[in-house]
């Protein structure tokens, strides 16, 4: 019975937006629904799990517990980033504990079979018995750390756990092509471009607030004055992801009237426009001519997530000291303007817990963005 | 000389207390090399394996001279 509700929860979800209605509680609430979920919409497409910019060095490996999946991130000698399980091939034992600089190879701390940072087994000491370090029943080349198919873009890294959703390119074209002037470097600068906030809600309640533009002047009235509602427009791409977009931008200014630098070669358009998506499952993005930001959801249980904001710039003129203080004014001001839908996203989903609510019914004329989340993720339960 | 494995105890356990790869694989190594010298080639590779999986995590280039003898013995 609870499967034929399933099937008729989703399929009222794929309904067109005028007559549609929006995911069951359960998608919420339900740890049922969470299991499936992790495979369905994470482990099979392309998730978020980090920043490229946290294993900044040759070496460096951090390790990743995403959705249980205990994952270790490492860039290597030849500079590649990948992507591991994070178990030694052995008997399963957790190889890497913190994030730290990998100097010769990674060694388990069980019986030390040692990998290299390319995740080649490098060394099985007294496989063969005490002082024999080899065993014709184990062949080294066969048993490499297991690598995760993993993608770089926009210094977010993806994985694709499954590793059977097509390549990340393909996937995400659409993006690639929406955003390709703003294919260019990015300057992070730390602490003072990041920040985590823990929000009681489930994930996809961050993404349908971020995707649409109508909450705007009654959550956020500071945008109000030059920001309006009738500034702003839909972004909608199928199967890959929505937002908004705004035509009103302006560059924030520091005491001294001193902007940040615009991303080289841009046109016009962006002078004054801004754009803000939900990259499918667990991306918020935004660029302006002048900086971006990325915001990774880590769903942590049904009700729990947490956010992992960071700001970028485009000039590296920008990543330095004399840029410090409005650096800080630019990250406070997103910290307000993310912790003001806070509120919000805990308290739909505390609004899940109603025994009668039906999904929800959307404005066809301002909700199309949200509604195609909603059947994403209702596709996505439905393969 | 066989070093005494009391001795040799004592400081792997420091070393290892302190997460001190470099002298763990030090001591191994120094202790491989004795009892190479008095030819007892078992435990002698016993204390090459584990001066050499140490010297490879640090990145050591002693690793490698650790390997070569392993090898000699038909033990990597």
């Amino acid at each position: 019975m609870d499967q034929y509700l399933a099937i008729e929860d989703l399929e009222r979800v794929l309904q067109p937006v005028e007559t549609a209605n929006g995911l069951s509680n359960r998608h919420y609430l339900d740890p049922e629904w969470f299991e499936i979920e992790k495979r369905k919409v994470f482990f099979d497409n392309w998730t978020a799990i980090g920043f490229a910019k946290d294993v900044p060095e040759n070496g460096d490996a951090r390790p990743v517990e995403f959705l249980g999946q205990p994952l270790v991130v490492i860039r290597g000698r030849d500079g590649l980033l990948r992507v591991f399980q994070n178990i030694c091939r052995h008997r399963g034992m957790i190889l890497v504990k913190e994030p730290g600089r990998i100097r010769g190879a990674i060694r388990c701390p069980y019986h030390s079979w040692c990998y290299d940072l390319d995740g080649a087994l490098k060394a099985t000491p007294h496989v063969g018995g005490p002082g024999h370090n080899t065993h014709e029943a184990i062949d080294r080349d066969a048993l490499g750390l297991i690598e995760v198919r993993s993608h770089v873009w926009r210094d977010i890294v993806f994985v694709n756990i499954s590793g059977n959703a097509r390549p990340f390119e393909e996937v995400h074209a659409k993006a690639l092509a929406r955003w390709r002037e703003f294919e260019q470097p990015l300057f992070h600068t730390g602490a003072d471009s990041g920040f985590r906030l823990e929000v009681a809600t489930n994930w996809k309640l961050a993404v349908e607030n971020y995707c649409e533009s109508y909450h705007l002047p009654w959550v956020h009235p500071g945008l109000n004055s030059y920001s309006r509602l009738e500034d702003h427009y839909h972004i909608e791409e199928p199967d890959c992801f929505s937002g908004q977009g705004t035509l009103v931008y302006r560059q924030l200014k520091g005491d001294d009237g001193e902007t940040f630098e615009d991303a080289p070669g841009l046109s016009d358009k962006w002078d004054t426009a801004a754009e803000y998506i939900a990259l499918y499952p667990n991306v918020l993005l935004g660029v302006h001519r002048d900086h971006s930001f990325a915001i990774v959801l880590e769903p942590v249980g049904p009700h729990d997530t947490a956010e992992h904001v960071e700001i970028y710039y485009h000039a590296e003129s920008d990543a330095g000291p004399e840029r410090a203080a409005l650096r800080a004014k630019n990250a406070a001001l997103w910290k307000v303007v993310f912790e003001e839908d806070i509120f919000v996203v805990e308290g739909m989903q505390r609004g899940r817990s109603a025994l009668h609510f039906d999904g929800g019914r959307f404005s066809p004329a301002m909700d199309g963005p949200t509604h195609m989340f909603h059947r994403w993720i209702a596709t996505q339960f439905s393969r | 000389m066989i070093p005494t494995l009391a001795s040799l105890d004592t400081a792997v356990v420091a070393a290892h207390a302190a997460g001190d790869g470099a002298r763990l694989a030090q001591l191994y190594g120094e202790a491989a090399d004795d009892f190479a010298s008095s030819g007892d080639i078992d435990t002698a590779c016993f204390f090459y394996t584990q001066a050499y999986v140490h010297a490879l995590e640090q990145g050591a280039p002693e690793a490698e001279r650790y390997a070569a003898i392993l090898r000699e013995n038909a033990r990597l």
